[in-house]
């Protein structure tokens, strides 16, 4: 291999290649529409739109006007009517009443109503009932995953969660499957295949049949050979991990979502913190003003701010635990006041120009990122300090730990009494049945009661919902007798797993902040069960010990240059080997499976592959993950040379977005008649 | 030895173009008199259909068909007969073919059929409008068609696939246009269909945005016709004019006068082109060719003749033969010209020469040394471009010659032109009659033709051809089960042994093995299995059926023949949601709902899917069916959790409260459920309270629906504190809880008074810390520094702290002799003068 091809393999795959197809997709559906057109969108679909293209692209392509598919009459001036939205009832009920309301107005229009990811008989059918069928074209528009970091993609499904462990509603598993194939037909195939939970295995059982299915003549090329760039993807049920999405996330892209939520990659931040002041420079300012002037008159105006990892600050800043986000902001104001200095030293004329130049460019937009991210900390600040933030955190930890449980669940109870966010209850309550094997019955029927009384009995089927035998995470102990053998089977074995996976870290904490020697920074001291499954794939050794740790031994004087060049060449996918037992006592099924294309049988032990070649992991999260997630995986990869992680996802979730999805609280949304992306 | 390629020539402005006329097939006496017939030709070497015209008189005699039927007639270009027809609807409005060789018959009532080669069909209609105003005439192309309502608006049908037909842009005109076309899709540059219809003087263009009057005025046009690529038309006016025009009316490119035809007699019969940059116009027995300069080359023919378009030329049948008329290719043009020099023309004469073993062979191939690559290329391009194998033969050792001479010589030009002259000379065979050039060939590619293949039942030279092309037998494959299905219906009058060998096991086993044998493991067994449920073979369907591995398959036949349970399972296991809704919704509308939910209800975990995606459904679209779903399976807690759905969505209070009775009702009947059905216990009560509350404050204040914590918020927001305790008494509320909730509600109200003598109502249950801190945070400290007293002692410091009162910060760690909190505290305190007073403190302590 010569010595280009290995550069180029050490970059990470081009994940705007998976954006590209989706922004083609959209103009041609676009396209298919002849004419000028009034494209009504689904509003959940705004946000991941927003990923894929922006209004002047739309524009472009003969979108006149766009509103947000709701309730009420819609007046178009054009003839033809693009509706975009996934296919769900509700949906349909609107769009058949938009019809038929212009059957009536007898004003004549073309619709054509693209379904998102893909056709649907269910909404033929619903149009049929409605008779309205006749009148619009259905057609796809294939969205599927969209690239919201540079190693991040994700589905950007909401509901996915409770699509799946609460409605039994497996669109999502399937609609993975396709969107994973898609990924293997531009990359290459997969060549191993693990998973840990039941509908993992699904996903799994989905990827290798169609396969076997697949007709050769529309099987792409890359379908027919093991992928180079890929070296497995491992398929992680949210199922088998529901602990890490109920703590809360300590890292600072964690936290922006925990305490002010992310949305696609977009948090809402108070207006004054997004827009540059207008005096810092002329030309920034001279767009927005008119904006600003109408939208005042608010009180308090929220914009919305796209953190990307085209910030380079916020690339350093996401993945740190909070606590040491303020001494890195501190770093970067200093180096850029130092920047500004040493300018300001400058002699020659020419050592000026060249100041103002990285002035207008680098140092202007490291400001900006800089005067952003210190507002962000400046408000996240205040809500760390909070008793209910603090006492939560407390519980949280003591309960990891098993320590004095009563004192917990009365702790819980208190926090009921006095008004604490529902979210942060059933968060708690869950936690504690999951870590404890259920909770005493008589506690938990108190504790429930106290929760109906405080929040409403409508909450009854929440409740219900999270007892259920699909999700089963809010359990009594013992279990009535009743309940169906597969629950008791599935108690989750927190306590022998915290031992066998190592998921406490009781280093002193203090050295903990300094050195983030193991995935647990993330929950401060606490490391996420799914990213060690991750971990008991692609590097065993960090599920054992600290790698970081025992470097700093090897190397006493710590050079940096050791440390540099000192990563381990990482180990090749051997699957769970070693860790078949722990994985075993987890409740779901293994899955451990190697692909090899149609009609091929590979040799054993695996396709031999050149050594020092860097692949890829995938890490398909299914039912979502959370940032604290992908930071502990960042951290993985960093540990070793020669791979790379992938990390796929039905979305990004909190446990609070899947609290609130199961008790159908809908946080407000923007209701601007008139959408924009 | 055939005749020298240039006999066939015909030069055209002055000798630097020339034109071909190949004679593919001679026919004579195959076809009846073309003049009497209306006829659609169909592209690519396709065959032609024949229908009999009614408007022309016919001399009775002994070829004359007895009965008057409509009948369509499919010859191919040899002149063979391949399907005839009769068809019995209303009269036929107009019939062509697809890019599949597919032949689509639209009648006046708007109904169409899609005929395949064997007389198969799909009928598809243009909807009810245009059956209520009839249609009066249609263009058909390959990828769909535009038909004119009688009420004068267009309609536009895209694919063969029944597509529901969209209305184009209302061309507002009062009579049908004299003649019309259209430019298909693919042709025109706004990829949509572009219809042009002669009205008046001028010519309107229509799409499905806007019609435009192109301000012509050399009309009325008697025919219109767009080249193959689309960029330019061809117009006949009613005078004889023939214009060529870009097909945006921008540029006029030539203008001929028809009726300075010598030997033309009668009126135009056709105007077509040949290629992209020729005219035909044809009369009885004449054919004129009209080069871009008006030039023109004539070709006489015997009897009536007709001429199809094709990409690259035009063919013409007359009475006794099948011509194709081109433009002499460039490659070809270069080797066969007279006193060409081009290197391709001099290796030509240098292999001649070898073949002579004349020592003229060397001098030549020296003198073209360095361009022999590009002569080698020509020589395989003019081998393609060539009818007669003769000709290819010599031309392809010319290049292989040629070819001995070079560097690095690849030949991977010449073997595959080799291969390709090899298919195409066996489907120009006149028992097949397909004339396909080498250009459409590429055009159309290899599987196109086989397809074609298949399609006149030619499966073993279909097979033999894609194995020699190394192409999948997939389609082949296909297309022989089905016909061989087809082909073994069996017989109830068969003998014993026929009988047997129809079996539907024999046929089974027949084809698998055909299709093991073959490699064709790709091939769809669900449509063959459709297939042969169609003809009424449900055995040997479902014996298909069990070797298709795709579910999405598989399922729609299994609902068609009924095979409910079998259908749902396969679709679950495909994991395929939408494919089980598919089954789902299907089952809904063919099944009782009893034997619907007992369908899934015994499928037990294996349709869990299936049962969970129908509750899914139902509680969008259709409660009643879930309620009684839930209830036909005794699911009490479902029916619980619906009722209570259905409550929170309620307006009116007294239903709201009966249905949440009856949720409790529900839950009362699970022993395991008690709790639930003493909460929703509580919950009825709660609301028949919150009612009578609601009553007592003559329905100013809302209270119905909130939680009880909210009840007592708004109670004592509203001065209700007897009503307050009550519900703490009623419903057994904490005594923590309610402190807090009161607590809050209290300060909400700034009734400070009353929160302090609820302070000292008795000792708080929750201490004294909230109180301070919740003021503190609602902004009124002053009013928390009275509690601060009150909370534990080594905790007052830090409250004083938060409650801004430095002073007594300062006096408590004095008192308490607490110099450490005293330094940490004093670092957080707001101004220097205060600090400088703790200082003192603090240095006063010891």
């Amino acid at each position: 291999m010569s010595a280009e091809d290995q550069q180029n393999a050490e970059l990470p795959l081009d994940t705007n290649l998976l954006k590209e197809i989706s922004k083609k997709a959209l103009v041609d559906a676009l396209n298919s529409v002849h004419g000028s057109k009034t494209l009504v969108l689904d509003p959940s679909l705004a946000g991941p739109l927003g990923l894929v293209t922006e209004v002047a692209l739309l524009k472009h392509h003969g979108v006149d006007k766009m509103y947000w598919l709701e309730r009420g009459p819609l007046s178009s001036s054009t003839t033809n009517i693009v509706y975009l939205c996934r296919p769900l009832v509700n949906y349909v009920k609107i769009i058949a009443d938009h019809i038929k309301r212009h059957a009536k107005e007898s004003s004549k229009h073309n619709y054509t109503l693209l379904l998102v990811p893909r056709l649907s008989s269910l909404v033929s059918r619903l149009l049929e009932e409605e008779g309205v069928l006749g009148d619009i074209t259905i057609s796809a528009y294939n969205l599927q995953f969209l690239p919201i970091a540079d190693d991040v993609i994700s589905l950007e499904y909401e509901s996915a969660f409770k699509d799946i462990w609460v409605d039994g509603d497996e669109s999502v598993v399937y609609d993975s499957a396709q969107a994973l194939i898609t990924l293997q037909k531009l990359f290459g195939l997969f060549p191993r295949l693990l998973g840990k939970g039941d509908y993992a295995a699904r996903l799994i059982n989905l990827l290798t049949t169609y396969l076997t299915q697949s007709h050769d003549s529309s099987t792409a090329d890359t379908l027919l050979e093991p992928s180079s760039n890929f070296d497995s993807l491992v398929v992680i049920d949210r199922r088998v991990d529901m602990i890490t999405p109920l703590l809360t996330q300590l890292t600072y892209e964690g936290l922006i979502d925990e305490l002010l939520g992310i949305r696609n990659s977009h948090v809402e931040l108070p207006a004054s913190l997004v827009n540059p002041p207008s005096n810092v420079s002329a030309d920034t300012a001279a767009a927005p003003p008119a904006a600003t002037s109408s939208t005042s008159l608010r009180k308090e105006n929220k914009k919305k701010y796209h953190l990307t990892s085209s910030d380079s600050l916020f690339k350093e800043l996401r993945d740190l635990n909070f606590s040491n986000v303020g001494k890195q902001l501190n770093g970067v104001a200093r180096r850029l006041d130092d920047d500004y200095k040493t300018s300001l030293q400058s002699k020659t004329t020419a050592q000026l120009r060249d100041f103002v130049e990285r002035l207008r460019g680098r140092l202007y937009s490291e400001h900006q990122s800089l005067r952003i991210h210190t507002g962000v900390s400046e408000l996240l600040v205040p809500m760390t300090r909070t008793e209910q933030f603090n006492k939560s955190l407390e519980i949280q930890q003591n309960l990891l730990a098993s320590y004095n449980i009563s004192d917990q669940i009365s702790s819980i109870e208190e926090l009921i009494a006095k008004g604490a966010d529902i979210e942060t209850v059933v968060r708690l309550l869950c936690l504690a049945s999951i870590t404890l094997g259920g909770i005493k019955v008589k506690a938990l029927d108190n504790i429930k009661r106290e929760f109906l009384q405080a929040y409403g009995y409508d909450f009854l089927p929440l409740l219900l919902s999270l007892a259920a035998p699909s999700l089963a995470i809010l359990l009594p102990n013992p279990l009535p007798p009743s309940t169906p053998s597969a629950v008791q089977a599935s108690k989750f074995p927190f306590a022998s797993l915290r031992k066998s996976l190592r998921l406490l870290i009781d280093d002193n904490p203090e050295a903990l902040d300094e050195v983030e020697n193991d995935i647990s920074f993330v929950y401060s001291g606490y490391a996420p069960i799914s990213v060690r499954l991750v971990q008991c794939v692609a590097q065993k050794g960090g599920v054992l010990s600290n790698p970081a740790e025992k470097e700093k031994t090897l190397a006493p004087d710590g050079s940096k240059k050791s440390n540099a060049d000192g990563k381990v060449q990482a180990h090749p996918i051997v699957g769970w080997k070693g860790f078949e037992d722990i994985l075993a006592t987890l409740p779901g099924k293994t899955v451990d499976e190697t692909q090899n294309p149609v009609g091929v049988i590979a040799p054993l032990g695996g396709i031999a592959r050149p050594k020092n070649k860097t692949t890829t992991t995938v890490v398909f999260f299914l039912g979502g993950c959370t940032y604290t997630e992908i930071a502990a995986l960042r951290w993985v990869a960093r540990q070793n040379r020669g791979r790379n992680f992938l990390i796929a996802t039905t979305g990004m979730i909190t446990g609070s977005s899947i609290v609130e999805g199961i008790a159908g609280i809908q946080k407000a949304t923007a209701g601007a008649k008139d959408a924009g992306i | 030895m055939s005749e020298h390629p240039t006999t066939s020539w015909q030069a055209m402005q002055n000798g630097t173009v020339f034109y071909r006329r190949q004679q593919l097939y001679s026919i004579l006496g195959k076809l009846p008199d073309l003049g009497d017939y209306i006829i659609a030709g169909c592209r690519y070497g396709g065959p032609l259909a024949m229908m009999r015209d009614n408007t022309k008189l016919i001399a009775v005699g002994r070829a004359t068909p007895a009965h008057a039927k409509s009948q369509i007639q499919v010859y191919s270009s040899a002149g063979e007969g391949l399907l005839l027809f009769s068809w019995d609807h209303s009269r036929i409005i107009r019939f062509g073919w697809t890019l599949n060789e597919q032949l689509v018959v639209l009648n006046e009532e708007g109904v169409y059929r899609v005929y395949d080669l064997q007389g198969d069909y799909q009928q598809y209609s243009l909807g009810s409008e245009a059956s209520e105003v009839g249609v009066v005439d249609a263009r058909i192309h390959e990828n769909g068609m535009v038909a004119l309502t009688g009420s004068l608006t267009l309609l536009e049908v895209k694919g063969w696939e029944g597509t529901r037909p969209m209305t184009l842009a209302n061309p507002n005109v009062t009579d049908p246009p004299l003649s019309w076309a259209v430019i298909p899709p693919d042709s025109n540059i706004s990829r949509h269909v572009e219809v042009l219809l002669s009205v008046e003087n001028t010519i309107y263009t229509v799409d499905n945005l806007e019609s435009v009057d192109q301000r012509l005025s050399q009309g009325p046009f008697t025919h219109v016709s767009p080249s193959p690529n689309g960029k330019s038309l061809a117009l006949l006016s009613a005078s004889g004019t023939l214009l060529v025009i870009s097909s945006d009316f921008q540029r006029r490119m030539a203008e001929f006068d028809t009726l300075n035809v010598p030997s033309a007699q009668g009126n135009v019969k056709q105007v077509e082109w040949c290629g992209n940059d020729a005219i035909v116009v044809t009369w009885e027995s004449l054919a004129v060719l009209v080069g871009p300069f008006a030039d023109t080359l004539q070709y006489y023919y015997v009897g009536n003749t007709f001429a199809i378009t094709e990409t690259d030329g035009v063919r013409i049948f007359g009475a006794d033969v099948c011509d194709l008329i081109q433009k002499v290719p460039v490659s070809t043009l270069s080797i066969f010209r007279p006193g060409s020099t081009s290197p391709a023309a001099i290796l030509y004469d240098a292999w001649e020469s070898f073949t002579q073993r004349s020592p003229k062979t060397d001098e030549s191939i020296r003198s073209i040394r360095p361009e022999l690559a590009a002569a080698v290329d020509g020589c395989i391009d003019a081998a393609g471009q060539e009818w007669e194998p003769y000709w290819q033969r010599r031309l392809l050792s010319t290049a292989k010659f040629g070819q001995g001479f070079l560097d690095f010589p690849n030949p991977t030009d010449f073997i595959n032109m080799g291969q390709t002259l090899k298919v195409l000379n066996a489907v120009r065979y006149y028992e097949i009659g397909i004339p396909l050039t080498y250009s459409q060939y590429s055009y159309t590619s290899p599987t196109h033709l086989i397809s074609r293949l298949t399609s006149r039942n030619m499966h073993l030279l279909a097979l033999r051809v894609s194995t020699f092309l190394s192409l999948k037998p997939d389609e082949v494959l296909k297309h022989w089960a089905s016909a061989k299905i087809m082909r073994t219906r069996p017989v109830a009058s068969g003998t014993g042994k026929e009988a047997e060998l129809d079996s539907d096991d024999e046929v089974c086993r027949l084809i698998v093995d055909k299709f093991k044998q073959l490699g064709g493991v790709e091939v769809s067994y669900a449509e063959i299995a459709k297939r042969a449920w169609e003809v009424g073979r449900t055995g040997l369907a479902t014996k298909l059926l069990d070797y298709e591995k795709r579910a999405s398959d598989q399922v729609p036949l299994l609902l068609s023949m009924k095979e409910d349970r079998l259908a749902l399972k396969k679709a679950v296991d495909s994991g395929d949601t939408d494919l089980v809704y598919q089954v789902l919704l299907h089952l809904h509308k063919h099944l009782t709902l009893g034997s619907f939910f007992r369908l899934i209800e015994d499928g037990g975990e294996h349709l869990a899917l299936a049962s969970r995606l129908l509750q899914v459904y139902a509680r969008e679209q259709d409660r009643d069916m879930l309620r009684d779903f839930y209830y036909s399976d005794d699911r009490r807690v479902e029916s619980a959790v619906l009722a209570l759905e259905e409550a929170s969505r309620m307006v009116d209070p007294t239903a709201r409260i009966s249905a949440v009775k009856s949720a409790q009702k529900f839950f009362s009947e699970d022993k395991d459920r008690g709790f639930e059905a003493k909460m929703m216990d509580e919950s009825a009560r709660l609301l028949t309270f919150q009612q009578q509350l609601e009553a007592e404050a003559d329905g100013k204040v809302v209270f119905f629906s909130q939680s009880v914590n909210e009840t007592i918020r708004t109670c004592i927001l509203n001065g209700m504190l007897k009503r307050a305790d009550k519900i703490k008494s009623d419903f057994k509320v904490p005594d923590k809880r309610f402190w807090y909730t009161k607590m809050y509600a209290l300060t909400e109200v700034r009734d400070f008074e009353g929160l302090d003598a609820f302070s000292k109502s008795k000792r708080s249950p929750i201490g004294y810390e909230p109180f301070v801190r919740h003021l503190v945070e609602k902004g009124h400290s002053k009013e928390a520094v009275a509690y601060v007293a009150r909370c534990d002692p080594p905790k007052r410091a830090d409250l004083y702290a938060e409650c801004n009162e430095w002073r007594m910060v300062g006096k408590e760690c004095k008192d308490r002799g607490d110099k450490a909190k005293l330094q940490q505290l004093r670092k957080n305190c707001p101004n220097s003068l205060i600090a400088r007073e703790l200082e003192q403190i603090a240095m006063s302590m010891k």
